[in-house]
């Protein structure tokens, strides 16, 4: 036991022996949760898309227009000028831009020659539900003068009009009808939220907040790799064989001191996900402290395997930078798994990030208890065994 | 001139015979943008948004025009990628597998939806009919997919739109024929029928009043591969590695003495870190045009006009470059190089909006993400992908060149200062 202990006393201190070792085990988990959850609006906020609004026309059309898309549920109509919204538009600042020109007026709409331009950023989901939101808007706004068409048209199909003043005459009557009877039309639509069973309200926040949470304490345990080829590269684990230390012994030190660096720097990581982003971490701290240790304990077999196969460590190093980056992002901590192609959700079910990033999801999101996570901690801790017995069969001290 | 290109190009053939300096400069944003482009769907040809095959159930109650041609709007052509419908005819098993998360939400159409809508035989002259309160859809959401669930409510909403607009416009004309006397009551009957008859047909394929133009700022249509987003994003993150790796390299051979032999050479000081900055230089150029083809090569990727590529490409690996100085000027080991270059690679590359876009950010820090090449070049790469040529890109140009040459004035005036590179 005190030789677990020294092994893994010592592995934190040649890891801590630069202090620039916190700008990873910390700082930039920090920064990145921030960024990515506190970017992200919280329940509090109008979490309706942002969607710049060019007002060209400044017309009873356009405001019309403006007002409708600010009854949407999907959008949030933010008014601008034209340079400015370019501006935001070219830097990325807004993903969605709807401009609607000078000549946007009731006359346009009669002749059928109104046009707006809807500008979408490529890379975002969020502008397919800006457009059909702005489809609806623009249907709504122009359905009036749509059914005083039709009806003059109806009308010419049932007898003539005896002059052009007559016609428009009629044209006035039925927009003036077809808004009344707009205004008076019923709500057709009822949307009803699912009653999952102790569900809470969705948080993007605490969903951005555990998957940095992951991706950054997967990092390091898939660096333990790097710790074996430093002492191979070193000499000092030949060293070791001099003394009367097991191979198991010294795994399990390094290994262990390595998951209680984790679970510090995942403890750190949820408080300040509690005290400073108010997440509800703290419900379920059992359920908590199991899913974590799992998620650790599987990362640090992963490593331990990963150091059995790599020769330096700059190797290591860069591997597990790969290897985490891309475990993260395919388990589902940097984008929500439901935006996945159903084949992948399915493919990425062998990956421990994914059921580790279920299992902290099922805590903070569903309101999960430790009975709902024993599936996610058990399959990581399924991981970890098949990982730890690859890694031990395979080390070699030289 | 020619020592500083040898320098350059010893460099560079030091970087590429670096296996582990491999993985970060080629393997990882490669793998990475394999990655980015599975889960989006790119590989297996869904659309451009990043979100398909959205789980939806269809409680089709009504069973008549209306309720099939909503049924019909979630089995369309034009939403085949997005959504993955199923049906169900009873509202309560579909709602309890909203609330066991099989799906992100279910329509339920009910009975009578259709008829309280299209007017039928004996309507006119049935109080009741008139009175009746109007028959709802409901949408029942899941919580945990508002994404999903936000966008079957849209497809909803837009067909609902559709509706009233035909509901209101046969209303209008058969009160306004009443009303100037066209017809008389007894025909509004069989007018209103005739009506709603054209209603059913002109649900699903209604234009709208006021067109759409789906455009980019200059105007062109829509046509982009998110892959030519997603790829350059992760090039210039590992891009900034690449830079700080060559810096490194600087500190490197100052420790490892082979610095101090290249001075007792006949080479000036300038030569050296003028050899040293263009092996960053082309190491950068190297990495950036490898990933570019292959990408073009394995994913059939267009990035665009080929000669604003390669300008850019310069201009990005030019004020990468300027950065790359700096960071070395800064530090004092190449272990510290390491460890700034690694966190820089990071922040810039969730500023320049590598990770999510930029818009999902503060307005503070997309302020601030100026400060990074990867944001101002892949606002280039953008355009470009968007069909912009070498003409569109002056705004990125001038902000990397500008990045480049300032950074590389201030890293030579520390240098100077940390006497690095003297005889």
């Amino acid at each position: 036991m005190k030789k677990i202990f020294a092994i893994a006393w010592k592995d934190a201190i040649v890891r801590f022996a630069s202090s620039s070792e916190l700008i990873f085990f910390i700082l930039l988990p920090l920064i990145f949760t921030f960024l990515l959850a506190g970017g992200t609006p919280s329940n509090d906020d109008d979490n309706r898309v942002r969607l710049v609004v060019v007002d060209q026309a400044n017309t009873v059309i356009s405001l019309n227009i403006i007002a409708e898309l600010d009854r949407s549920t999907a959008v949030r109509p933010e008014v601008l000028p034209l340079d400015e919204a370019e501006s935001q538009f070219d830097s990325r600042r807004a993903t969605v831009v709807l401009v609607i020109p000078a000549d946007l007026d009731l006359q346009a709409i009669q002749d059928g020659t109104a046009r707006v331009d809807f500008r979408q950023q490529p890379n975002n989901l969020n502008a397919t539900v800006a457009e059909r939101a702005v489809q609806t808007a623009l249907r709504s706004v122009s359905s009036a003068v749509n059914a005083a068409n039709n009806a003059v048209k109806t009308a010419e199909e049932n007898g003539t009009f005896e002059s052009e003043t007559d016609r428009q005459a009629y044209f006035e009557e039925s927009l003036k009808l077809a808004q009344t009877m707009q205004a008076d039309s019923p709500e057709r639509v009822t949307v009803v939220e699912g009653s999952t069973p102790d569900r809470i309200e969705y948080d993007p926040r605490a969903s951005s907040s555990a998957g940095q949470l992951i991706t950054w304490v997967f990092i390091p345990l898939f660096g333990i790799s790097g710790l074996f080829a430093y002492e191979r590269q070193q000499g000092t684990l030949r060293r070791v064989l001099t003394t009367p230390t097991s191979k198991a012994t010294y795994l399990l030190g390094t290994i262990s001191g390595q998951v209680v660096m984790a679970l510090v720097q995942m403890s750190l990581l949820i408080l300040f996900g509690s005290f400073v982003m108010k997440l509800n971490w703290g419900r379920e701290p059992l359920a908590l402290f199991v899913i974590l240790t799992a998620a650790a304990l599987a990362a640090g077999a992963i490593g331990t395997t990963m150091g059995t196969f790599i020769k330096t460590e700059g190797q290591a190093s860069g591997l597990s930078i790969m290897m985490g980056m891309v475990m993260a992002l395919m388990g589902g901590c940097w984008y929500p798994l439901e935006l996945f192609p159903a084949v992948v959700q399915n493919i990425v079910k062998i990956l421990p990030t994914t059921w580790a990033m279920q299992g902290l999801l099922d805590l903070v999101i569903r309101n999960g208890s430790l009975i709902q996570i024993l599936p996610e901690a058990g399959v990581l801790l399924g991981f970890a065994a098949v990982f730890f017995s690859i890694g031990v069969m395979r080390f070699r001290y030289e | 001139m020619l020592k500083t290109f040898l320098i350059g190009i010893k460099d560079l053939r030091l970087a590429f015979r670096d296996r582990a300096a491999l993985i970060l400069m080629l393997a990882a944003p490669f793998v990475l943008t394999l990655g980015l482009g599975l889960v989006t769907g790119r590989f297996s040809g869904n659309n451009n948004s990043g979100l398909s095959d959205i789980p939806v159930i269809i409680v089709n109650l009504d069973n008549e025009q209306l309720g099939n041609a909503l049924a019909d709007v979630f089995t369309s052509e034009e939403l085949a990628d997005l959504m993955e419908p199923s049906a169900s005819s009873d509202p309560e098993a579909a709602r309890k597998l909203i609330d066991e998360d099989e799906a992100a939400a279910v329509v339920i159409i009910p009975e009578g939806f259709t008829r309280s809508i299209v007017p039928q035989q004996g309507d006119f002259n049935n109080p009741d009919a008139v009175t009746a309160e109007p028959v709802r859809i409901e949408v029942y959401t899941n919580p945990s997919r508002p994404t999903g669930a936000g966008i079957v409510k849209a497809v909803v909403d837009e067909f609902l739109s559709r509706v009233n607009e035909g509901s209101l416009s046969g209303g209008v004309s058969i009160v306004q024929l009443m009303l100037s006397g066209r017809i008389t009551p007894d025909q509004a009957e069989a007018a209103g029928i005739a009506m709603g008859e054209r209603l059913q047909t002109g649900t699903t394929d209604s234009a709208l009043a006021i067109k759409i133009n789906s455009s980019t700022a200059d105007g062109e249509e829509v046509d982009f591969d998110i892959l030519a987003y997603l790829a350059p994003g992760m090039a210039l993150m590992f891009l900034m590695y690449t830079v700080s790796y060559g810096g490194r390299s600087i500190l490197a051979e100052k420790t490892q003495g082979t610095l101090p032999r290249l001075l007792v050479s006949p080479t000036s000081a300038s030569q050296i870190l003028g050899g040293k900055v263009f092996g960053i230089f082309l190491t950068g150029a190297a990495q950036m045009l490898i990933l570019i083809g292959a990408s073009s090569l394995l994913f059939q990727l267009k990035w665009g006009d080929p000669i604003g590529v390669i300008v850019l490409v310069f201009a990005a690996v030019f004020g990468a470059t300027g950065w790359g100085m700096f960071i070395t000027a800064l530090a004092r080991t190449p272990a510290q190089v390491a460890n700034v270059g690694m966190s820089i690679t990071l922040i810039f590359g969730i500023m320049g909006g590598s990770f999510i876009s930029l818009d999902q950010m503060p307005p503070a820090i997309q302020t601030f993400s100026k400060i990074a090449p990867n944001s101002w070049a892949l606002d280039g790469f953008t355009t470009l992908g968007l069909g912009g040529t070498l003409a569109d890109l002056s705004s990125p140009l001038v902000a990397l060149l500008s990045m480049g040459t300032i950074l590389f004035l201030v890293s030579v005036v520390l240098f100077g200062k940390k006497n690095l590179v003297q005889k």
